[in-house]
């Protein structure tokens, strides 16, 4: 298979080489030496199943490297990747930190003058080069496909609907914590909570790492050696764009993403911060109890929280920002599709997934504080149900684009890959 | 009513003046009709036509005379068709005259253009330069005939034309009329117009000043042209050193033409040629996605321009165009086989515009249908009726004569099946 892939890649080199001889076949003659390509017709359907249907109209006038704020000047995307993904290509395309530094303006796919939609193909490529990097390789193609949905769902239902059972907890209406309030973790006490949790997310990290590892050495190993700029100032400064989403300001179509993707992602930091601060609360009176010393007064421990509490404020602002954030995603979405391209079942997954997160947690907040318990216990589940879907999930679905992203980005600036035109 | 043998032809470029002699030298009788006040349309504002670099006014002059020879054509300048009526072989057809305000005693002497006060931009120079209001549309205009445009120049304003002229050709008193036709077939050859480059927003949008179209190319290029054959660029007629062809500048774009415009390679190819016949030490560089050259002359022609070594072809296709302060152009483009995105700047830049055949077929008094594409959708065209030309596919002028014959075959047949 290595051997197919390095013939399949040599042959491609030479059929490039004797195209630039045939262009200058006036001037200098070159015999045709009848090298061939071998096209990956199964990665090619791939690519057309995973949202990239127009592939096949690209004519290569290179109209979107040119209208590419994104793209450095040498060896400019994405007309290179429109190619190499007609033929299958996907070494070429994988190992390429290219189709990451693409953050999909698609002003590419609206000056397109064939309707091929550029932004949309490289997002189906990313869409497979995260699954070529899953870490186990089934539920990188499973996430990817719609009728794996329902398995998919099925796991964090079954998990949860075991342990309620095991808790005898499955009398909704009558579950109370102490104090008579309907308490979340009267449901399902943290410990369960945890149990479940920390396991998943670990998982996730690992695979995640184990896969953008993998993809920083497919990257090394087509660039022919380690990047010779700093990786230290690579990623310093990749940190520095992603905080001000700077990128995102090149587009021009689509330059109204830049306020809801940096709602969504600056809520998402906000109810990070939140979960550790609760797991302070909780776990925090008990360590110094252990420690020997007296827990501090504002270590809340069990939910629920006042909501006078700062941490119900940085919840709750958060939780607003995403509610607005990914409203704004699936407006701006719907506002652009006829020019921009409507995108695939694996882009509106992670949406809904996090509009669901988003919209379960704020109905889990309000139907406790109305006191209507099956129903917002049956809310706060779903809400369980979504939040296993979107960590566990993570390295499979799109959510894995911001580690693959960020990979890309680094590579490319210790690579000295300017955005900048000549 | 008697059955009407009579064929009309809305548009006098050479397909309209084909199918019109064609028509009358098969015995029936044929009515020309021509907006501008002369006929002869795109062809008579190219300065040579490919592939043999030999003028146009030799193959327009053999029309010419076969019209002047022929009492069976009438022909109506400066002439709109307001409405079509009927059915094969008996359509009423309401034209409306524009007044010329020179009638057929005008010899051409050009005193009333001298006496004119007034000047109004050159339209068959595309704006590149202005002439009188009192003027004659071009060297070789047929009818030889002036023009006074009454916008330009109001009724008071045309006073010294009238005294100037000793031939009494001058008659300000002129109105524009209607006349009734009656006939049995129609064809329609309203040919075509250059790409509107204020669409092309990539492309500077139309308002670089030194990015022409490869029209105005021609009309630079002519002898009777704005700069007398010199070509040199619009803002400062600053000779030139370095020259771009940007290909497909509308076409082959579902945004724009969705079609191959067909000529705009040859027309590139020859506009290499103007340039480096007046420019011996000038570089011309061809922005293209493919040259497409078909037919064995067309293809040699190629090949006889890529052999000149100042004359660089490059392989992708512009996308942006900016003005620098010196009004020079720069260009970006993708070098697809260079492997670079690459900003050039050149002193001036020809888009080759495609043809735009739907941009004349809503003036013809019934609506002329077209397909998605903007080609008219002939089985759609009611019978008795035929398009011509370039607005059914981007055609040149070998092309365009053959169809327009094919649709005087067709009229005859009409009329004549009745």
């Amino acid at each position: 298979m290595a051997e197919e892939k390095t013939e399949a890649q040599e042959a491609k080199a030479d059929a490039a080489k004797a195209a630039e001889a045939q262009v200058e076949v006036a001037k200098a003659p070159e015999p045709f030496t009848g090298a061939t390509v071998t096209p990956d017709l199964q990665f090619v359907n791939a690519i057309i199943k995973g949202g990239g249907e127009s592939l096949k109209k690209c004519y290569q006038c290179a109209t979107c490297s040119v209208v590419c704020n994104l793209t450095p000047a040498d060896k400019p995307f994405p007309r290179k990747e429109m190619i190499n993904a007609q033929w299958g290509l996907k070494d070429k395309l994988f190992g390429n930190p290219d189709i990451w530094l693409c953050h999909q303006c698609s002003d590419c796919t609206a000056y397109c003058p064939r309707g091929a939609k550029p932004g949309e193909v490289l997002n189906a490529v990313r869409k497979l080069s995260i699954e070529n990097y899953a870490v186990p390789k089934f539920l990188g193609k499973a996430v990817g496909s719609p009728g794996a949905l329902v398995p998919l769902l099925a796991i964090p239902v079954v998990i949860f609907l075991i342990i309620l059972a095991g808790l005898g907890h499955l009398n909704l209406a009558s579950i109370r914590n102490e104090a008579g309030e309907i308490a979340y973790s009267a449901l399902l006490p943290s410990l369960y909570i945890d149990g479940v949790f920390v396991p998943v997310f670990l998982f996730a990290v690992v695979s995640l790492l184990i896969g953008v590892t993998r993809y920083w050495k497919d990257m090394v190993q087509a660039a022919g050696g380690k990047p010779k700029g700093s990786i230290g100032s690579a990623i310093s400064a990749t940190i520095g764009e992603i905080l001000t989403h700077k990128r995102f300001e090149k587009c021009n179509l689509t330059v109204s993403r830049k306020l809801a993707h940096m709602l969504v992602f600056f809520s998402f930091i906000g109810l990070a911060i939140t979960t550790a601060w609760a797991i302070m609360y909780l776990y925090g009176p008990p360590i110094m109890k252990f420690m020997g010393m007296e827990p501090f007064g504002w270590m809340l421990g069990e939910s629920p929280y006042p909501l006078t509490d700062p941490l119900k404020w940085l919840a709750n602002i958060s939780a607003i920002a995403l509610m607005f954030g990914i409203s704004l995603v699936i407006s701006n979405r719907m506002k652009n599709q006829e020019r921009a391209g409507k995108g695939g079942y694996y882009d509106w997954l992670f949406i809904y997934i996090v509009f669901a997160v988003m919209a379960t947690g704020i109905l889990s907040q309000l139907l406790r504080l109305a006191d209507l318990s099956a129903l917002s216990y049956i809310m706060y589940f779903s809400h369980l149900v979504v939040v296993f879907f979107l960590f566990a999930y993570a390295p499979f679905s799109k959510m894995a684009h911001m580690l693959y992203r960020a990979t890309a980005m680094v590579f490319a600036k210790a690579a000295e890959r300017d955005v900048e035109v000549k | 009513m008697a059955e009407n043998k009579k064929v009309l032809v809305v548009g006098g470029g050479i397909s309209g003046l084909t199918s019109a002699v064609e028509v009358a030298e098969a015995g029936l009788d044929a009515y020309i009709v021509e907006k501008n006040p002369y006929l002869g349309g795109r062809v008579a504002q190219i300065n040579k036509y490919f592939w043999k670099l030999c003028p146009p006014n030799c193959g327009l002059e053999i029309q010419f005379k076969r019209i002047k020879n022929s009492p069976r054509v009438t022909m109506y300048t400066l002439a709109e068709v307001a409405n079509i009526s009927g059915e094969e072989g008996n359509f009423a057809v309401k034209l409306k005259l524009n007044p010329r305000y020179v009638n057929d005693k005008c010899v051409g002497c050009d005193e009333c253009a001298q006496a004119c006060p007034a000047y109004r931009e050159n339209d068959f120079n595309f704006g590149m330069n202005k002439s009188k209001a009192a003027y004659l549309p071009h060297a070789q205009a047929f009818p030889f005939q002036y023009v006074i445009d009454a916008n330009a120049c109001p009724k008071d304003c045309m006073k010294p034309c009238l005294e100037a002229c000793k031939y009494n050709a001058i008659d300000l008193n002129m109105q524009a009329e209607t006349v009734d036709l009656n006939v049995g077939a129609i064809v329609f050859a309203t040919g075509w117009d250059p790409y509107d480059t204020k669409k092309l927003d990539l492309l500077g949008g139309g308002k670089v000043k030194n990015v022409i179209t490869n029209m105005m190319m021609e009309r630079l290029a002519s002898p009777d042209g704005p700069t007398e054959g010199k070509i040199v660029r619009p803002s400062d007629g600053k000779e030139i050193k370095n020259i771009a062809f940007v290909q497909c500048a509308g076409s082959r774009d579902e945004n724009h033409l969705p079609f191959c415009s067909y000529i705009c390679c040859l027309a590139s190819l020859k506009h290499a040629i103007y340039i480096r016949e007046q420019y011996p030490d000038a570089k011309v560089k061809i922005f293209y996605m493919d040259i497409r050259t078909p037919g064995l002359y067309e293809n040699r022609f190629y090949c006889k321009v890529k052999d000149d070594p100042k004359v660089v072809f490059t392989k992708g296709k512009v996308a942006n165009i900016a003005e620098e302060p010196s009004q020079d152009v720069t260009v970006v483009v993708e070098d697809i086989y260079g492997g670079g995105k690459v900003k050039e700047t050149f002193d001036m830049v020809v888009l080759a515009t495609g043809m735009d055949g739907a941009a004349n077929g809503s003036k013809v008094g019934i609506q002329i249908p077209y397909a998605d594409d903007g080609l008219v959708d002939d089985a759609a065209l009611k019978k008795g009726m035929y398009a011509v030309g370039t607005m059914k596919s981007p055609a040149d002028v070998a092309r365009s004569v053959q169809d327009a014959t094919a649709a005087a075959i067709k009229s005859i047949q009409s009329v004549n099946r009745r």
